[in-house]
């Protein structure tokens, strides 16, 4: 009895002590104070030049600010920003810049001409990750300073080694944080052997843009303040806090309560789940990569063409985009992105296990063979993989899942030591078709020692030189329509020649938002702005 | 006095002898975890640079973090800084590994802490009742508690727990160790941020932390609570076995006598010990509730960093975590003298 009297007074105490509590849980986000919910773990770093990943852009492109940018709703048109006007060259090297006067950094320092250069040329000189993009380009340690011009406070010009298609490299100048505009003023206090203050610049912001970071805890969360004085007018949000949070469901709760008023990661099962609830709206966003099927021609089976279209139509595409694919993606499979005027319209590949059959017979392989496929270990790619195992095998394809980190799976990739991996890439970043021909078809060097590792092309031990020519003479076309008959002829060539890399779904992210959340536009280059968000309350 | 001498000398000798051995558990675990990080198929160089960097760069930040030299060199490198206090720069963030830790620990050992009292406060008084109600149905009741609380998967309950006791009924805040208006309100004085809230006043802060520390900390506490009633029970049986016990019974103890005057007071020592390394196992091992609670701690840091192939980092927690098990025993050790007159 006295057992039991004793159970009894434990349970009530406990709830007794829960009791307190219930009044304290708030619900809604302050007005003026955006909350984000998403991973930071790929937020390794704040400075411009050495950004990996995209998640981290959400940051600097709200502290910082480029020359120009592209509208998030017709992303090939470009706007002014920082630079109030341009103009090109008719020989396609040089592109340039008026800026805009009166703009001032976040510190108080007026911007001008010297900022832009020592932007840039610190980008190509720390040679970090985002100078891959400009190597590309062919600037270099050794050019970069006589290629970037000051010509006086508020005009700048940026020669190119080649001729480039001027609309080219205003995507890249738009869209990649090395074009990011620093204060070269401020920076330079903090440079400490030599290091163009990168040390500093990790983890703090010395833009222009409407926010200022005022706190970074590395993986906890970054408080960005209100830049008062930003020269497009006073942000309606003086806070932009970002959380971080990887675990979808706990998003899912977040937003629905209230508690976030942007949720960013989501599965799809749970995304599914609150599209149509009332309380949230789910934002979709289309990108320019692709999730694709890609395979090494350095593994003899896969060097013989009959072997790659016979994978070619061993993917049911149509099967994996309508029950895999939503929310993630859209089914696409050129290797050029949807909505550009140079994109071919699909050439229709589907599944069709006899015709596959016929090939690998033709290609000795009457009875299949047997591979691997390296694929990260979350959706979709694991489904996808999943999905191409099993109509592969219907041809006799026996294919091994090999699961990892993407460490593992694109670092295996890097090395060339592959068979097949199903993995998302292909650039596209940019709006053109360069974006992603670059990444997915160029390759001028296929030799082992090149290590043109940051060329899918050459991971894939891909090369056709008639492909690398289109790609550059297309990259340097100044007439729009003979470049897009370049670029056309391209993808039929990236077809005839069955290049190891084959789209299945152009990347779709999406982004759950508390419905009274406006102007909130996330950016198909993943320079999403917030400086113009409010909450209708 | 002539026999002090020898005795301080025998004291000394048993606490060298005890560093000695500490340092050598420590450093055969830094020179396990090492060799494994250099082995592990995960490339921390990628993880920075990102999968679409060039050679030229990927070499640039291969050298900066000394992975050209050989291993043994690196390997004397990071002994050699050990040994001056410094836990080097984590690969990925570039900042130090002891400043990193020192962030991300307390938040651990805030919810770890209030989960044992959890844990303890409920398990050993279930585990006494299961004991003195053998075969009956409180003992039954107990015993599918503690099942199930062992079994289930510790990230399902943070996820009902949130679905019912955050979505549905409110009682409780969301993920996150306080509402994010709150967050930098308080200065953290020692990262214990119900201790920090409390010092400087700040009255609404702390009762918003403790709203989202009472959730993830009563599952964690339960999650232990299960193991620890059932270790408690397992021993209370065996003292409840005993002869003495029979004895004090005829002799006409109260049950509550018989349990917690004598049986309960045998098995102090031992629960000593599970408590103790279930403790240890909270600190570094609360990584699925750190994940679904978004709590900022110890467990996700270290597996970020193994994840990530961020060696510094992975060796800067292991040395912790070393040091947390070795001082949760130092600790056992001394209340065992007080608990058990025959140790001293």
């Amino acid at each position: 009895m006295r057992n039991k009297k004793t159970l009894a007074v434990l349970i009530a105490s406990t709830l007794l002590a829960a009791s307190p509590i219930m009044s304290t849980a708030e619900a809604a986000t302050p007005k003026d104070q955006l909350i984000i919910g998403m991973s930071m773990n790929n937020m390794l770093t704040f400075d411009p030049a050495a950004l990996t990943g995209n998640d981290a852009m959400d940051v600097v492109s709200n502290t910082y600010e480029a020359l120009i940018e592209l509208d998030a709703k017709d992303k090939s048109k470009i706007l002014p920003a920082l630079a109030e006007s341009w103009t090109y060259s008719d020989d396609g090297k040089k592109i340039t810049f008026k800026l805009r006067k009166g703009v001032k950094f976040q510190s108080g320092n007026p911007f001008t001409a010297k900022d832009v250069a020592w932007s840039w040329v610190r980008t190509v000189k720390l040679n970090m990750s985002q100078a891959s993009y400009w190597k590309t380009y062919g600037f270099n340690k050794d050019n970069i300073d006589s290629l970037v011009k000051v010509i006086d406070d508020y005009t700048i010009e940026l020669n190119t080694p080649d001729r480039l298609d001027p609309k080219l490299v205003m995507y890249s100048l738009a869209s990649s944080a090395g074009a990011l505009i620093i204060d070269s003023e401020l920076a330079k206090q903090h440079i400490v052997n030599d290091d163009y203050a990168r040390d500093w610049l990790n983890a703090h912001s010395a833009g222009s843009g409407p926010y200022t970071i005022k706190q970074w805890r590395i993986n906890d969360v970054i408080i960005m303040n209100r830049n008062d004085d930003y020269w497009r007018g006073e942000p309606k949000m003086r806070r932009v806090m970002i959380r971080h949070m990887t675990e979808s469901q706990s998003l899912r709760l977040m937003v629905k309560q209230g508690d976030i008023d942007i949720a960013k990661g989501l599965s799809v099962a749970d995304v599914n789940a609150l599209k149509g609830d009332e309380d949230v709206k789910v934002e979709e966003v289309q990108k320019g990569n692709v999730y694709y099927l890609a395979m090494s021609m350095k593994d003899p089976h896969f060097q013989d063409k009959n072997v790659r279209n016979a994978v070619r139509h061993l993917i049911d595409y149509k099967g994996i985009n309508d029950t895999i694919m939503p929310s993630y993606g859209i089914y696409h499979q050129r290797p050029i992105q949807l909505s550009l005027p140079a994109t071919l319209p699909e050439p229709g590949y589907k599944l069709d296990v006899d015709m596959a059959k016929a090939m690998l017979s033709e290609a000795g392989y009457k009875d299949g063979f047997k591979t691997t496929i390296r694929v990260l270990a979350e959706p979709p790619f694991l489904q996808i993989a999943t999905a191409v195992q099993a109509t592969l095998a219907e041809a006799g394809i026996e294919a091994e899942l090999l699961t990892g980190t993407g460490n593992q799976v694109y670092g295996a990739m890097r090395e060339r030591k592959f068979e097949m991996i199903v993995g998302r890439g292909g650039g596209g970043a940019e709006p053109h078709p360069h974006a992603n021909l670059r990444s997915l078809a160029y390759n001028p060097d296929n030799r082992d020692e090149a290590r043109l590792t940051n060329f899918q092309g050459w991971r894939t031990s891909f090369q056709s030189d008639e492909m690398n020519n289109i790609i550059v003479e297309a990259a340097g076309e100044m007439d729009e329509q003979k470049q897009i008959k370049l670029y056309q002829q391209a993808q039929e060539l990236y077809d005839e020649l069955v290049a190891p890399i084959q789209p299945i779904s152009q990347v779709v992210e999406s982004v759950v938002v508390r419905s009274d959340l406006r102007d909130y536009v996330p950016h198909p280059s993943y320079t999403t702005h917030f400086r113009d968000v409010y909450k209708a309350r | 006095m002539v026999n002090a001498i020898p005795l301080r000398m025998d004291n000394l000798a048993a606490v060298g002898r005890k560093l000695a051995t500490i340092a050598i558990t420590l450093l055969g675990l830094l020179t396990l975890t090492f060799l494994i990080g250099r082995v592990m198929p995960v490339d921390p160089v990628l993880s920075i640079v990102g999968p679409d960097a060039d050679h030229e760069t990927y070499m640039q930040v291969y050298k900066q973090l000394g992975l050209d030299l050989p291993i043994w060199k690196q390997y004397i490198i990071y002994v050699n800084d050990l040994l001056h206090l410094d836990l080097g720069r984590a690969a990925m963030t570039g900042q130090p590994v002891a400043e990193e830790i020192a962030r991300v620990l307390p938040a651990t050992v805030e919810l770890g802490t209030f989960a044992i009292i959890i844990g303890t406060g409920c398990g050993i008084p279930l585990g006494v009742y299961a004991a003195s109600q053998r075969g009956r149905m409180g003992d039954y009741i107990v015993r599918v508690m503690s099942l199930t609380g062992y079994s289930v998967p510790i990230f399902w309950f943070g996820m009902m727990g949130l679905l019912i006791f955050y979505a549905w009924l409110g009682w409780v805040g969301g993920a996150g160790r306080v509402d994010l208006y709150f967050d930098g309100l308080v200065e953290p004085k020692t990262g214990l941020l119900l201790l920090d809230s409390a010092m400087a006043g700040e009255w609404e802060v702390f009762r918003s932390a403790l709203s989202h520390l009472i959730l993830p900390a009563c599952i964690l506490g339960m999650h232990s609570m299960a193991y620890i009633s059932r270790m408690t029970r397992s021993f209370m049986l065996a003292q409840l076995s005993q002869e003495y016990i029979i004895t004090a019974r005829v002799k006409g103890l109260s049950s509550r006598a018989v349990l917690w005057g004598h049986a309960f007071m045998n098995i102090r020592v031992q629960l000593l010990t599970i408590v103790a390394l279930a403790y240890g196992t909270m600190l570094e091992g609360a990584v699925l509730i750190e994940t679904v609670f978004a709590w900022p701690g110890f467990g996700q840091y270290l597996t970020h960093s193994l994840l990530r192939g961020d060696m510094n980092a992975v060796m800067g927690c292991v040395l912790i975590v070393g040091m947390i098990f070795i001082t949760l025993n130092l600790i056992a050790d001394a209340l065992y003298k007080v608990f058990d007159p025959r140790t001293r």
